[in-house]
């Protein structure tokens, strides 16, 4: 009897004892990140049947458990995979936001520049500072370009490394988390079923940071190992067993990286980028190739039209020098790249041909063996090219030419047609003198005229290259009131052509209109611009590109085009800053909900010290009591 | 529901965050006077923002544009100003020359005041602007345009006109051509041209009688031919007639009896000769062509030094001073436009300040702050973030532990 008092006493010591560790333990991990609350569970020990009854035999510890809630553990690692998603996406986005809202730092400011510099020139064609000032805003314009394309580049090598890291750290969980695997299965089987709680906790907490990287799915196994899933069903941890990633040039894109598979044979697939969605590296991956690439080729785009459109008019003119007018500006041609999985002998190259109908895509060249086709990467288009490159086709304002060799069925090229217009736009002159301001031709009216005829100033006929016998002089006569012969022109023009007053004359690559009623005998002469210093006819054109829609088709002007993306840029960061805040609400809610069941709660904790205090107070005076009666018992035998 | 204690501070912590960084972004609008910082906070009002500076530098430099062409006119309207009156002083010289033409002395007066004009002319033709270009030499801004050669005072630049954007959608020209000044000036009376017959070769006429011919007029514009005529007088027995032979068809027409005054009519056109021709005298009329008025002074100098005088000294002066008339219309004409330009620029500087107006105003609503709302919300952010740091401050003292 007295036997069963000190073993129940001590039994419930005992309890409390295990109850006060496990109470001091969760104080103790209150700031732990992952920590779940553990509790002590007590069953009463079977009783002992007496004559009279049975009779408790005390407090038994039966287990210290996690409170953990499988579901919201789940939930809140989903949730946070997506806030740390949007939130890498947010800060990337943002660096770009940044860039473009600072007006001294955009195109725009620079673009106006350039444009009250030309206009300046059309007012003092003949002053040196105005032509030297077309030409230093030409540069600033070229530079801002420049500037921008190179904080991009800044930004995607960044990202490079930033993918590489967050790869080696996904393969440093996988590892870690295998490891875990093993020691709480040889956990499990020393304690006789009982869980490594701690363990768990630490394995759960690695899953949830693997899971900022990178969205994995998670399935338990009955042995208490945990596999981990990435991308379409992957697996990355399976039992004490670790696959990984790694970082490769992409097949499609050799000047992108893209990350792989690494198999346990050590060969590494290729998998679909989209499929790594969530994460950091969802993040890092989708930004690259759906914002940072489209702003880089946007920008490139700008730049192209610029760059074209300016050597365009420039063209049309009459530098300084009296000679033709050249390009000002270094204009890119498309960038190539091969697959890295050709085996064909092709080169393929590519030109622009109308900037008007560019897009920001890029594009992918393929062939089956018997037809090309070209797929606009950013919609997935196919535009069927047929069976030959010849002559060259053309797609979205550019053309592909097989410059040598052949294609074998299977090969593919990656065409870029704007993405290194912003990197490579430049003066090709830093002579003032080869601003185009005036015309190539100009028309004369003989002072010896005597009809009321009045020729127009004339305007040359684009696009370059200009006609060659633009500067020809050519005379129109007047044979009669309503027919002219023509003389000087290219090809020769035989007998009398009808005149109508007011209609466009067009020969060797200019136009004119004759109104009123020449005489017969009246001539207009056209002839070379020589000494032509105060003529702004082209000066004007130039600062009229300003105003014309020159881009998407003849929908927006440069201004326009460039304004559309800051808006994009705007428009995109706004919508992630949004969606990032309502996501961070959302992990704040979930976490609440697991914290509940799981977090520490340090008064509930001092309550429980208080009650294991008491509890073990209380079952030690029972000992006590147990150990006086016995006294008692043995003064009765003296 | 049961609260964790890391809950309490990690909610805490959250809320702090959030409000100061809201705080931080409407001290910063304050600060910086702009509502949109970044396009990420209102990417609508950004591009529009970039759209709408674009369109008002665009107008300001369009303001500089007519600026410029504002100048230019007004220095070319000075010019033509200075050009008018000398113009009317050699009208006026060779006017009182009429009566005093046969007084040697009174010639070469009025012969050197004319050369001296003359050369003033060209000066005046060959201004320059303040960087040295030639006003009136269309294009070529750095050839002189009038230059006197023997044969002449003779037009080297072109018809070259100067533009410049004066609005979004309008150019003016800047400038005229020296040949549209000077020497684009139909002779006669611009329809046709009469004077003293001229033998080839000769500048001198070889008239005799004391016949003066008026400039004429058109009266059936729809009869012109454009073909030369000549006018022959015959005196026979006392009477005289006249033949009116259109010379570049050779068809005569029947001869007329001549009384002095009396209108004489052909093809369109109508004119009247005076006095009394001698047999054999001729006048011609031929289309009128362009005539510089350097080359109408020069005519006049050139017949004041020539031996003629009587009704041929008549006939020229007259010739001369109508040409000169034809001339300061054409001047006048020349002055009108550049008027009307000037008037144009300033009429569209009307519309481009109010355009800028505004623009600057869309501007100003797209991108500057509602300081009165701002400093509120200001106020009430900063409150509401008092609030949460004193009730955390609160809240995070209440612990059990603080009592065992």
């Amino acid at each position: 009897m007295g036997n069963n008092i000190y073993s129940a006493a001590l039994s419930g010591m005992n309890a409390a004892q295990f109850g006060m560790a496990t109470t001091q333990h969760n104080i103790a991990n209150a700031n732990t990140p992952g920590y779940t609350r553990q509790q002590m569970n007590v069953d009463s020990k079977a009783p002992v049947a007496t004559g009279s009854g049975f009779v408790g035999q005390g407090v038994n510890v039966s287990n210290v458990q996690r409170l953990s809630d499988a579901y919201l553990t789940s939930q809140v690692r989903q949730e946070q995979a997506q806030a740390s998603y949007l939130n890498t996406f947010l800060s990337s986005m943002t660096m770009i936001d940044n860039m473009v809202s600072d007006p001294a730092a955009g195109v725009s400011t620079a673009l106006q520049g350039f444009f009250n510099a030309t206009n300046d020139l059309a007012n003092y064609p003949d002053s040196a500072t105005a032509r030297q000032s077309v030409l230093s805003n030409a540069q600033i314009v070229a530079g801002r370009f420049q500037t921008i394309d190179q904080r991009l580049t800044d930004i995607s090598n960044n990202l490079t490394g930033q993918i590489s890291s967050s790869v080696q750290m996904v393969n440093a969980y996988a590892t870690q988390i295998a490891a875990l695997n093993g020691t709480i299965k040889r956990a499990i089987s020393v304690g006789q079923g009982q869980m490594p709680n701690d363990l768990m906790d630490q394995r759960d907490q690695l899953i949830s940071k693997l899971n900022q990287e990178v969205k994995v799915s998670v399935t338990q196994q009955s042995d208490g190992s945990t596999n981990v899933f990435v991308g379409n069903g992957l697996a990355l941890v399976l039992d004490e067993k670790t696959m990984g990633m790694q970082v490769v040039k992409s097949s499609v894109d050799p000047s992108k990286v893209e990350v792989s598979y690494l198999a346990t044979t050590g060969k590494s697939v290729s998998i679909q980028q989209n499929a790594l969605q969530g994460g950091n590296i969802g993040a890092y991956l989708t930004f690259r190739d759906q914002n940072l690439d489209p702003v880089r080729n946007g920008l490139g785009r700008i730049a192209l039209g610029f760059a074209n459109s300016v050597n365009q008019q420039n063209q049309l003119g009459q530098d300084q020098n009296g000679s033709l007018g050249g390009s000002l500006l270094v204009a890119a041609t498309p960038k190539v790249d091969q697959g890295i999985n050709n085996t064909g002998t092709a080169g393929i190259t590519a030109a622009i041909s109308n900037v008007a109908a560019l897009t920001t895509s890029d594009y992918q060249l393929k062939f089956d063996g018997a037809n090309y086709s070209m797929v606009r990467l950013s919609d997935n288009v196919v535009t069927n090219l047929g069976a030959s490159l010849v002559p060259s086709p053309t797609v979205d304002g550019f053309t592909v030419n097989l410059a040598s060799g052949a294609m074998a069925a299977g090969d593919s090229f990656v065409i870029k047609p704007t993405s290194t217009g912003a990197s490579t736009i430049a003066l090709t002159t830093n002579d003032p003198a080869k601003v185009a301001a005036a015309a190539p031709m100009r028309t004369i009216t003989p002072l010896s005229n005597i009809g009321t005829g009045i020729i127009s100033a004339g305007s040359v006929n684009g696009p370059a290259p200009i006609n060659a016998n633009v500067q020809s002089p050519v005379s129109l006569t007047f044979t009669s009131a309503t027919t002219f012969t023509v003389t000087g022109a290219v090809p020769a023009v035989v007998g009398n052509v009808a005149f109508t007053p007011g209609q466009n004359i067009s020969y060797n690559g200019w136009t004119v209109q004759i109104s009123g009623a020449p005489a017969t005998g009246d001539s207009f002469n056209i002839a070379a611009n020589t000494n032509a210093m105060g003529d702004s006819r082209n000066a004007l054109q130039l600062a009229g590109l300003q105003s014309q829609n020159l881009m998407l088709n003849g929908t927006a002007s440069l201004q326009g085009v460039y304004s559309q993306l800051v808006g994009q840029i705007g428009a995109k960061t706004q919508e992630i800053m949004v969606m990032s805040t309502a996501q961070d609400s959302m992990v704040a809610q979930v976490v609440n909900a697991q914290q509940s069941v799981s977090g520490v709660n340090l008064d509930e904790e001092a309550a429980n010290l208080l009650r294991y205090q008491r509890a073990y107070q209380a079952a030690a005076k029972a000992m006590q009591i147990a150990n006086t009666m016995f006294d008692q018992l043995l003064t009765l035998g003296r | 529901m049961r609260v964790s204690s890391n809950t309490l501070f990690d909610n805490n912590v959250a809320v702090l965050n959030q409000q100061q960084a809201r705080l931080m972004q409407t001290q910063l609008q304050a600060a910086t006077g702009k509502k949109v910082l970044t396009a990420g906070s209102d990417p609508v009002a950004a591009a529009r923002i970039l759209d709408v500076s674009q369109l008002d530098a665009a107008n300001t430099q369009q303001a500089v544009n007519r600026g410029s062409a504002r100048d230019t006119l007004i220095s070319s309207e000075t010019t033509l100003s200075n050009v008018t009156l000398l113009l009317q002083d050699v009208r006026t010289a060779a006017v009182g020359l009429g009566s005093a033409s046969a007084n040697p002395a009174a010639r070469n007066t009025v012969i050197a005041e004319l050369s001296g004009r003359l050369k003033e002319l060209v000066g005046y033709a060959n201004t320059k602007d303040a960087a040295g270009n030639y006003v009136f030499s269309g294009f070529q801004t750095k050839l002189q345009p009038f230059v006197d050669t023997p044969a002449g005072v003779s037009y080297f630049g072109d018809d070259g006109k100067r533009m410049v954007q004066a609005s979004s959608v309008q150019q003016v020209s800047s400038n005229d051509s020296g040949a549209d000044v000077f020497m684009r000036i139909k002779n006669g009376n611009g329809t046709f041209d009469v004077s003293s017959f001229v033998p080839p070769g000769s500048t001198v006429t070889t008239n005799t009688g004391s016949g003066v011919i008026g400039a004429g007029s058109v009266i059936n514009p729809a009869l012109l031919t454009g073909n030369n005529y000549s006018i022959d007088f015959s005196v026979a027995a006392g009477v005289t007639n006249y033949t009116v032979t259109n010379t570049t068809t050779g068809v005569a027409m029947p001869a007329q009896p001549y009384v002095s005054g009396q209108a004489i009519s052909f093809d369109g056109m109508q004119l009247s000769i005076s006095g009394a021709p001698a047999n054999g005298d001729s006048f011609t009329v031929q289309p009128s062509k362009n005539e510089s008025v350097f080359k109408t002074i020069s005519d006049l100098i050139t017949t004041l030094q020539s031996p003629a005088t009587g009704a041929n000294m008549t006939n020229a002066i007259t010739r001369g001073i109508n040409n000169i008339d034809n001339a300061l219309n054409n001047i006048v004409n020349v002055r009108g436009t550049v008027g009307l330009r000037i008037n144009q620029l300033d009429a569209l500087q009307v519309a481009g300040d109010d355009v800028g107006v505004q623009l600057k105003q869309t501007l100003s609503k797209l991108q500057d702050v509602d300081y009165n709302k701002t400093l509120t919300d200001l106020t009430q952010q900063q409150l509401s973030l008092q609030a949460a740091q004193k009730s955390f401050v609160k809240i995070s003292e209440l612990s059990m532990f603080s009592y065992m």
